[in-house]
Order: C-alpha cells, then sequence, then structure tokens
C-alpha cells in the first residue's frame, strides 16, 4: 500500500514543530494540535501562508481524552474500517495501519483514497466509500483519530471526550460517553 | 472391507442407470482408509483417519519432506485432497488458483487453473477472501469461486468442464465454502451476512452445471422448501406456515442473511445433508424486532436437514433465535452415533459458535445436550431443553441493554467459541477434538441503513481474550479441546496464546493433530493432550491437517498462510481489559509471529 508513498515526514510535522517552539513549554497539558497552528498562522504571518495551507485533522487530547470530532472518528472508523484495517487503526493480515497511512499521507490522499478506492495490486483492493454518507461526511474526523492514534499517542480502546468541549457535539448517533 | 467393496462394485453397476455415480464413487473413496478425497475426511464430518503408520510411539520421526509456495498471500483455509492417483489437489484464496502436485515429484506442478475474476470482489469478501477447498467426484473437481462462480475442472487436466453463476458480487454475495457432492449434485452456499444478502443453499448437476433446486434460509415456505404439516421442529411438525417470514419485521427477511457459508455434511442412510445458517442481516437486534418486541428471525442461525435430492426440509433447528451478538450458526455438524442413556441415537454434535455443545437427533432434531464447552460462556446461562431455546442473560443481552450502548465483557466474542475450524470425531475414543477461541467483546447496536453491496452490520465490537480460569495459561487467546459430545463435558485441554483456527485431525496412531496461528503443526497424546511433536510453518495455519497413505506411505500435508477473521482481529493484539482505557498492556500480536504466505507442507515419517 505503501508503495507510491516515500517514507518522509510529511509537511504537518515541520508545521507542529514550528508550533510547539513558538508555544514552547507553555502547552498544558493539551498535547498538539494543529488547531493553534493554524490560528496563528492565518491570523497573523500573510507571509507563510504559501507553505500553511489548512491543517486538516486537528485534534485534542487532554489527559487521555479527546475533542467530540476525534471520538467521531473512533467511532465511524470502528463501525466502518475496522472489519478489515483491525482494531484501533492498527492494520491487520489483510490491510494496512491507518495509522501509518495518515502519517504518511496527505488528508488529499486520504480523502481520494477513501472516496474513490484504489486497486494496489492484484488480489489487494481498497473499495470506494464515496456513495456512503456516514463515512464520507467523517474522513476528516477519521483522519483526526489516526493523527491522535499516531503522533497523538492517543491509546488504544475507545477514548473519552473532554467534558468542557462535550456540548458542541450534536452527534446524531454518537452515544454518550458512559460506555465503559 | 472386501465385504464393501464388492457392495460397492454392485452399486456401481447399479446406478449407472440412474445417473447417481457421484456420490457412488464418493462414498467408495471414503470407504478406503488411504484417501482423503473430501474436505472433512468423510461425509459425516468427522476427519478422522484409521491409518496409524505415524503413532504415538514414532511421531518423533516425523518429517517435512517439501514444501510447495502457492504464490498467494491472503488465508490459506481448507486442504489438499487425495483421491489416489498419486496427486494432490490444492486451492488458494482469491484468485482461486487450483493445483494438481506430483506427490512422487515432490509437488511439481501437473496443472494449474486460475479464473478471471473481477477484483471488486474483494472488498466484499468480508474477513479476507478465503476460500475452504474442493469438492471431488468421479473425475471432476468442483470449486466455488470468490465471484459466485462455480465451476468443475477436470482432475487429469484441469480444463474447465463447466461453470454456473451462483449470485452477484455487487450485491455482496460471495462464495467461501467448499462444495460437497452428494448423488449427481454439487450441493452449494452463498455467503455474505454482513452484507444483508439473503442466505441460500443450491443444488446443482454435477455433469452439466445445471441448476436443481435452491432453499433459501428465509421467506416464505416454498422457497425455504418448508411444509409446515411435515417439516418437523424439535421433532414436531411446525404447524404454522411462513415463519421465514412472520418473525421479521415487514420485508426484512429480504435481508435476513443467514447464508451457509460453513460445511455441509451427509448421512447416505438417511439420505440427508445437515448445514447451518449464519446470523441473521444486521448486527442491531432493535432493527430486527416486531413492534418492539424480540422476534425469531427465522430460520437464521439454525440447523437444516434437507434431502438432497430436492431440497426439502425434513427437520430445522434454530440455536439461536434472535441473534443479538453475531452468533452465526454455520459450524460443521458431526454425524456420530451414541449411545445415550442406554439407548442408541443417531447423534448430530456441533462444537458451536455459542460457546454450547450441542448434540441433537439426526433423524427427527430433536435437542439432546447443551452444554457449555467455553466456559466463560455468559450470553445465555444454559438452554431450555424442552423448548430448546437458551435462556438469555439480560446483562449481556446487547437488545435489552440498547442501541448505542456499549455491553461488554459478553463471551464469546462473535468470532464465536468456535469459528469454521472444523471439529474432529474419534470413534475410538467417543470424544469430538476442536480448536476453540477464548475471546470475549464488548458489543455496541447502532441504527445502520441497507445499501445493496455495502456493508449490513450494525454494531461495534472490540475484543479481549477471555478470563482466565484456575489453572489456564495466563493470556491465552484458544484452546485445542477433547469434548465428550454425549457427557457435555471437557475431558482435557490445551491452552494456547492464539486463538485455534486450524481443523482437527484425529487418527488411529492414537494421535490428535491441530494448526496454530503462529505456524505450528502440533501432534498430541489423543488421551491425555499431551504435545509430542511439532514443526514451525512458514505462516500462520488457518487451513486443516489432511492425511492419506500412497505407495505404502502414510503422509501429512497441510497449508499455512494466515489470515481470515483470525488475521485480521488478532494481528495487532488485544487489549487487556484489566488496564482501562487507552489499555498498555496488550495481550500477544499475532504480528510478532508470523507474516502472510500460502505454503503447503507435506510430511511423512523419515526412512
Amino acid at each position: 500500500m505503501m508503495m507510491s508513498v516515500k517514507p518522509r515526514r510529511p509537511g504537518w510535522f515541520a508545521v507542529l514543530a514550528g508550533t510547539l517552539l513558538l508555544f514552547g513549554g507553555a502547552l498544558p497539558g493539551m498535547l498538539l494540535a494543529a488547531e493553534e497552528t493554524s490560528a496563528e498562522t492565518q491570523g497573523e504571518g500573510k507571509e507563510t501562508q504559501e507553505t500553511q495551507e489548512k491543517q486538516w485533522g486537528e485534534y485534542v487530547i487532554e489527559d487521555g481524552k479527546v475533542d467530540p470530532g476525534t471520538y467521531q472518528g473512533y467511532l465511524t472508523y470502528t463501525r466502518n474500517c475496522l472489519a478489515c484495517h483491525g482494531p484501533d487503526g492498527l492494520g491487520s493480515t489483510f490491510a494496512p495501519s491507518l495509522i501509518r497511512a495518515a502519517e504518511r499521507r496527505s488528508f488529499a490522499d486520504f480523502i481520494g483514497t477513501i472516496a474513490a478506492g484504489r486497486e494496489i495490486q492484484p488480489g489487494r483492493v481498497m473499495p470506494s466509500f464515496g456513495d456512503d454518507p456516514n463515512v464520507m461526511k467523517n474522513v476528516e474526523n477519521i483522519y483526526r483519530y489516526m493523527r491522535a492514534r499516531g503522533e497523538g499517542g492517543l491509546g488504544r480502546g475507545r477514548p473519552k471526550v473532554i467534558e468542557s468541549m462535550k456540548e458542541k457535539k450534536e452527534s446524531d448517533d454518537a452515544p454518550g460517553e458512559t460506555a465503559q | 472391507m472386501l465385504r464393501e467393496l464388492s457392495y460397492a462394485l454392485a452399486a456401481v453397476g447399479l446406478l449407472a442407470a440412474t445417473a447417481s455415480h457421484a456420490n457412488q464413487n464418493q462414498l467408495e473413496l471414503q470407504q478406503n482408509p488411504e484417501l482423503w478425497p473430501v474436505q472433512l475426511g468423510n461425509y459425516q464430518g468427522n476427519r478422522h483417519s484409521t491409518l496409524d503408520q505415524i503413532n504415538r510411539d514414532n511421531i518423533g520421526d516425523l518429517r517435512a519432506l517439501w514444501q510447495f509456495s502457492t504464490g498467494v498471500l491472503r488465508g490459506h483455509e481448507g486442504g489438499p485432497l487425495y483421491v489416489g492417483d498419486g496427486r494432490l489437489y490444492i486451492h488458494t484464496p482469491f484468485p482461486n488458483k487450483v493445483f494438481a502436485l506430483d506427490l512422487e515429484e515432490q509437488g511439481r506442478i501437473v496443472w494449474t487453473y486460475e479464473p478471471d475474476q473481477d477484483s471488486r470482489v474483494i472488498p466484499v469478501m468480508c474477513c479476507d477472501t478465503v476460500n475452504r477447498g474442493l469438492a471431488y467426484a468421479d473425475g471432476r473437481l468442483f470449486l466455488n469461486q470468490a465471484d459466485n462462480t462455480v465451476i468443475s475442472l477436470d482432475a487429469e487436466t484441469g480444463e474447465l468442464l463447466w461453470e454456473a453463476q451462483n449470485g452477484d458480487h455487487t450485491r455482496g454475495e460471495t462464495m467461501t465454502m467448499s462444495p460437497l457432492v452428494v448423488h449427481d449434485k454439487v450441493i452449494v452456499g452463498n455467503s455474505g451476512g454482513e452484507f444483508g444478502v439473503r442466505g441460500h443453499i443450491t443444488a446443482y448437476n454435477a455433469e452439466t452445471g445445471e441448476m436443481e433446486w435452491r432453499g433459501y434460509s428465509n421467506g416464505p415456505d416454498d422457497e425455504v422448501l418448508i411444509d409446515p404439516e411435515t417439516t418437523l421442529m424439535m421433532g414436531e411438525p411446525i404447524g404454522e406456515a411462513d415463519l421465514g417470514v412472520s418473525t421479521w419485521p415487514e420485508g426484512e427477511w429480504e435481508r435476513g442473511g443467514g447464508a451457509p457459508w460453513g460445511w455441509v455434511t451427509y448421512d447416505p442412510e438417511l439420505d440427508l445433508i445437515y448445514y447451518g445458517t449464519g446470523n441473521p442481516g444486521t448486527w442491531n437486534p432493535a432493527q430486527r424486532t416486531i413492534d418492539g418486541e424480540p422476534a425469531d428471525n427465522k430460520w437464521s442461525i439454525s440447523v437444516f436437514a434437507r434431502d438432497p435430492n430436492t431440497g426439502q426440509v425434513k427437520w430445522v433447528y434454530q440455536k439461536v433465535p434472535f441473534d443479538e451478538w453475531d452468533y452465526d450458526g454455520v459450524n460443521e455438524n458431526q454425524l456420530i452415533d451414541v449411545e445415550i442413556n442406554g439407548e442408541q441415537r443417531k447423534g448430530l454434535a456441533i462444537i458451536d459458535r455459542t460457546g454450547f455443545g450441542f448434540l441433537l437427533d439426526r433423524e427427527t432434531g430433536e435437542l439432546l445436550v447443551a452444554e457449555k464447552f467455553a466456559p466463560e460462556t455468559n450470553w445465555a446461562s444454559h438452554y431450555d431443553m424442552e423448548t430448546g431455546r437458551p435462556v438469555v442473560t439480560d446483562e449481556y443481552s446487547t437488545f435489552t441493554q440498547g442501541v448505542n450502548v456499549n455491553t461488554t465483557d459478553i463471551c464469546p466474542t462473535a468470532m464465536g467459541a468456535k469459528n469454521m475450524q472444523p471439529s474432529s470425531y474419534s470413534p475410538e475414543t467417543g470424544l469430538i477434538y476442536a480448536g476453540i477461541n477464548r475471546i470475549c467483546m464488548n458489543y455496541e447496536p447502532f441504527e445502520t441503513e441497507y445499501v445493496a453491496g455495502q456493508p449490513y452490520v450494525g454494531a461495534t465490537l472490540t475484543m479481549m481474550p477471555a478470563p482466565v480460569q484456575d489453572g489456564e495459561m495466563e493470556g491465552r487467546m484458544g484452546s485445542f479441546i477433547a469434548w465428550d459430545p454425549v457427557a457435555g463435558e471437557t475431558v482435557w485441554q490445551v491452552d494456547e496464546r492464539f486463538a485455534v483456527w486450524s481443523g482437527a485431525l484425529t487418527t488411529a496412531g492414537d494421535l490428535a493433530f491441530y494448526g496454530t496461528l503462529e505456524g505450528y503443526v502440533k501432534a498430541v497424546d489423543i488421551e491425555t493432550g499431551e504435545e509430542l511433536w511439532r514443526f514451525k510453518t512458514p505462516s500462520g495455519i488457518i487451513g486443516n491437517i489432511n492425511t492419506f497413505q500412497h505407495e505404502g506411505k502414510q503422509y501429512l500435508a497441510v497449508l499455512s498462510g494466515v489470515g481470515g477473521w483470525a488475521g485480521i482481529g488478532l494481528a495487532a493484539g488485544l487489549e487487556d481489559p484489566e488496564a482501562g482505557l487507552g489499555a498498555v498492556g496488550v495481550f500477544s500480536a499475532l504480528d510478532d509471529y508470523t507474516e502472510l504466505g500460502g505454503v503447503l507442507t507435506v510430511f511423512a515419517l523419515s526412512d
């Protein structure tokens, strides 16, 4: 699956590194997020704009809890992708890890593969989810969840949603955080 | 033996006129202990060999003679056939290649057949592109391709004799099971339980490929081939018409699953075939209720006994009415003759998905025994032997707990306490030997919509090893057990790191064999389970170890090549349920032990 992609540090890594530098050690408990990056770069420095495109798949992790979008990404992944890609994005004998895919591929490539599918080699086929509204409306959430699992260090299993962010979540079918 | 042979010869002459020679040919081959002419060893599904050249005393001298790479990645289920012509016939997962290998020339390829299939079938195969193998009768091989094409090949040349279309993969239908040849008919079932297909079993003419009958798993009686006046349920006529429609909410039976993708067995004396049906459509039970109340969703997760000539249902037993856990009821029905309460009975034994070991009367379908072989089983406390229905535990009822509620610590998992890996029965010990799964799950149903050709699942689930009982191996996810089908008790048990996803074999050499997901073939003492021999094949084993004798030498042969649902679920390891959220402690990952790749390994005693 990774054949056409060079194993390189993707663009966001540089952005992230920059962000961490900007904020120094003052990021309290909040591990990550390109959210600040975009706000920062788009709000102020026009000169960086050509290299600073919108950052897809922003996520927040706080004490092992996540933002509602990342949580929705977990649910969407588990409902639609796990059957081939294995639990928690880890990959299986049948299909590769999506954590690695999110690390190595741009969001455009990620969403393109999900929408259109891909014949990787004889006997290995990724189906198209382009006609599945539940998947398509959550592609960025899946990407978010994968980035959180990868660089964010989010653990396995069903994450909980950060209390203060809960009201933002108006997901139609997402269950409460009471589970577990 | 001599008498049997002359019977067989007489019967061949007789049956040439009635065109039933394919069955006769199979029977004849099965009566020769040197052959392994059908995937489960015999029509009864016993996977037992009376060969004893390889035995408890000399097993240490068993050696791998040669290996053959199939050139195909993905999970290799099923096993080689040996019909006495000096060749092994093997198959692969998609693209479903078939090879005839010369046994005397260390696997020289005599011929290869590779079908041309639409690769879009791959992603609609729920749990890997597996195939459970070839069938043989009267000089012909039969195979179910992933894309629903049933084919017949000339065993001598590999030439395609006929092909028949059994379904449509763009609607989520596929095929993975091994056909069974009975009389002049090739019996096949479809797969696709996770895509809302309507399950059916179909008979094709072995000579021409013409469809002879089809019986659905759900819908009106005339399509299921039930006569409510004569078809039995728990030993009595069903009585009520069209239960395959009335036990579903409006129209839901049309995507009602019940795919019969497992093994078919056959009783030549009663002239009945036996098989089980899969899960009922969506995994969200709330979508299968009637007015909000649980409905039986017949005939999903049921054992069917049918007349192979017409498809008519003699009896049916629903193991799990109103499934709430995806306990696909396709596991093999072993036909065994037993003494129960001082009486000889024609039995039918199942090491079932549900964690229960069943014994039924195979003439009438009455339930005789239902006991837990996987002690962690908790979704039901027991079976009511009067009604034949499970007594479900509310705490683990995903319907009672509700939609969008994560019901936790249900045992066994949707993989079942045993999946497709076929068990063995030794008439000498009277015990069943089976590789089993010791895994539990959390299960959260959600509302889902049916779109043809798209997954129709409606539940998320996560899995973890079953709680360890006294004296068991820490973190084990599987066991190999000897089970007394009459007493309903485990006689001995060997724990394994991973689920034991390979078929079992027993022999008159006082040995039981099985494969592990790490790739070991193991031989154990049939009486105690003590390990006597092991060999590491190149990849995890989800295929079946078969044995046969050629030119006076007993062989063992197995396909390794990890994959299937086991590979998807266990590749990365399971979470430790005790470690809580974002668990660090993860149980053994299959990834740390094995990689993909199909290889046939052939064994014999060193000279």
